[in-house]
């Protein structure tokens, strides 16, 4: 038979139990032979730490202006990041015109503050109308021309270089991603292979490979006379690769918004534009911020292929660096100056990861 | 459109209308005459295409036979085009199974776009507008909220709302009520039925066997693409005629 039961007094809500901390003991030393291998990784980490750090800092030598203040490679020499500071930063910009420089780097330090601190409120599309809008800004005041004298890409250098071919390669490749995602959905089938094709050839060939034929190949189908300097080309290899890129990330998202939301624009009265603009675009760029980002950082580290083709970005500052006079010589320098280099990339990249993990938390 | 002679103003004729999936023979001669101020509900088992018809009436679907006038626009089976189905969005309201609100608007937004980005209306009259039907439906609390926060019921009405903020001659339901949960089933047939008592023009895809007989002028059973009886609501539901809709009435009615 079953009982007919009736609750008198309604139960109130109570806090839940706090969760136990990490117990370490159980975490490590679960088995025996799970503490052996606890151990045996703690002692390797530890041995790896001590010697990096008797090189990095015991060992290191600081200051000094040529190799003869690093002697031997028991430590690294960190005088050499230290005293050629400037070209690693800008590269040969004509020192009385580096206020431009420095503006640059002021302005995006601005902006990135900027966006972090309002990372949760921030319009995105606003946050990509800056990385569009300041690349352009970038590259007029830094070439100069009207009042400004004209400075020459080829003495842009070092980590300036590295942002500025980031940021216009970024500028570049969202919209022609877009465009080129919008291409492969378009009625018309001539554009829909046009896009599809360019996307699926650039997207099956290295980016080396497109770097090269940019450097070397380019210039002869250029007409003649036109003359289209190393920097450019590479902007324009760096932003049809990543298009390309872009435009496989635009098209998930555009793919995500649901056919009832196109059917629900149409029913309000939205022509094809109008639903685009104002349905379709803002939910799909909302859900691909992350994937974008992640293409940002692929970007920054993708530069480095520059100073293969000539190009001296922040890799190709420390390499001449390491073969100027003064500091020819000693392989030490040049893994110091390459360990920098992982440092900044690292910094860079992770924050930057982070920023995307943050955007991902916030939907 | 309130003067006597418009009583019996033709809101939509679909003659002969015939619509494929493939080879799969959806709809079949379809004939369907709705005037201004009537109230239609449309029932069928599934897959019978009650909602393919609903969704032609509008142009989301082409069709392959037939001719469809809708709030006087005449569209034959070749002459569906994006600038003929705009014309008819711009006359006819739609409220969907799914509600298919925009998530990332506000419910004031849900109802502003369409006629501010879709006919240009002025966007402090359109704001006006919008409170008003907003108000109608019960929410005007809600207008700064966005549609997750909503419940179902809610968000129905909210679409219920967008849809009259463009102003249709027709409104077409597609199961309004399908996926709610049952508690919200009676707020969203409220909103309905008091749109009917208001002269508005329905067609009305729904299982709410109760609301068609409450509200309707006529009820249509459809049936393997075709209609197999139109009926007074009286008629329809106490005297069937045919085989296979007492068959589905007492699916339906008997619990």
């Amino acid at each position: 038979m079953t009982t007919h039961f009736v609750r008198q007094a309604v139960i109130g809500a109570r806090v839940a139990p706090a969760t136990a901390p990490i117990d370490w003991r159980r975490a490590l030393f679960p088995t025996p032979a799970m503490a052996v291998l606890s151990l045996l990784l703690l002692a390797l980490f530890v041995a790896l730490g001590w010697r990096f750090l008797q090189w990095g800092v015991v060992h290191a030598h600081w200051l000094g202006s040529s190799s003869e203040a690093c002697p031997g490679d028991e430590g690294a020499c960190w005088a050499f990041v230290v005293a050629r500071w400037k070209p690693l930063l800008v590269g040969n910009y004509p020192s009385d015109q580096l206020w431009r420089a420095w503006t640059c780097f002021a302005a995006f330090a601005l902006f990135w503050v900027w966006v972090v601190r309002r990372s949760h409120t921030a319009s995105l599309q606003r946050v990509l109308l800056g990385f569009i809008l300041l690349p352009v800004a970038f590259f007029l005041l830094l070439i100069g021309g009207g009042p400004l004298p004209v400075v020459a890409p080829t003495r842009w250098g070092g980590l300036l270089l590295t942002l500025v071919v980031t940021l216009a390669t970024f500028a570049t490749a969202l919209p022609i991603g877009l465009c080129l995602a919008l291409g492969r959905r378009s009625r018309l089938p001539i554009a829909r292979w046009l896009c599809g094709g360019f996307v699926e050839g650039i997207r099956s060939v290295p980016l080396l490979a497109v770097l090269f034929v940019a450097a070397t190949l380019l210039p002869l189908f250029l007409p003649s006379g036109s003359s289209m300097d190393l920097f450019s080309r590479a902007v324009v290899a760096f932003a049809l690769f990543n298009a390309a890129m872009a435009a496989e990330v635009f098209r998930g998202g555009l793919q995500a918004v649901g056919r009832g939301q196109i059917e629900a624009a149409t029913t309000v009265g939205l022509n094809d534009f109008a639903a685009l603009r104002v349905i379709v675009l803002p939910q799909a760029i909302t859900a691909v911020v992350p994937a974008l980002v992640n293409i940002m950082i692929a970007v920054i580290k993708e530069t480095t292929l520059l100073s293969i083709i000539g190009v001296s970005d922040l890799l190709g500052a420390v390499e001449i660096g390491a073969k100027s006079p003064d500091w020819i010589g000693q392989s030490n320098i040049l893994t110091s100056g390459y360990v920098f280099l992982a440092a900044t990339y690292l910094t860079v990249c992770y924050g930057l990861s982070r920023y995307s993990r943050r955007l991902e938390a916030r939907r | 459109m309130n003067t006597a002679s418009d009583a019996n103003a033709t809101i939509a004729r679909m003659r002969g209308i015939n619509k494929w999936y493939g080879s799969y023979h959806a709809l079949r001669d379809i004939d369907l005459h709705v005037t201004s101020g009537e109230r239609v509900v449309i029932c069928g088992p599934s897959g019978s295409g009650k909602s393919t018809l609903v969704r032609i009436v509008n142009l989301l679907e082409p069709f392959q036979q037939g001719r469809l006038q809708v709030c006087g626009i005449d569209v034959g089976a070749d002459q569906i085009t994006r600038a003929a189905r705009l014309e008819v969005n711009r006359r006819v309201g739609m409220v969907f199974q799914q509600f298919n609100l925009f998530p990332h608007m506000t419910v004031l937004q849900n109802l502003t776009v369409g006629p501010i980005w879709g006919s240009g209306v002025d966007r402090k009259e359109v704001h006006e507008l919008a409170g008003r039907y907003l108000e109608r439906v019960g929410l005007s609390e809600q207008a700064q909220k966005h549609p997750a926060q909503l419940s179902g019921g809610q968000q129905q009405r909210v679409a219920i709302a967008r849809a009259l903020c463009t102003r249709p001659q027709l409104i077409l339901f597609d199961e309004p009520t399908a996926s709610l949960d049952p508690e919200m089933v009676n707020e969203v047939l409220q909103t309905m039925e008091s749109l009917a008592a208001e002269g508005m023009t329905m067609v009305v895809v729904t299982h709410e066997m109760a609301f068609a007989r409450r509200v309707a002028d006529r009820v249509i059973f459809m049936d393997q693409g075709q209609i197999i009886e139109t009926a007074s609501p009286d008629d329809f539901f106490d005297r069937p005629q045919s085989v296979r809709l007492k068959t589905f009435l007492g699916r339906v009615l008997t619990h």
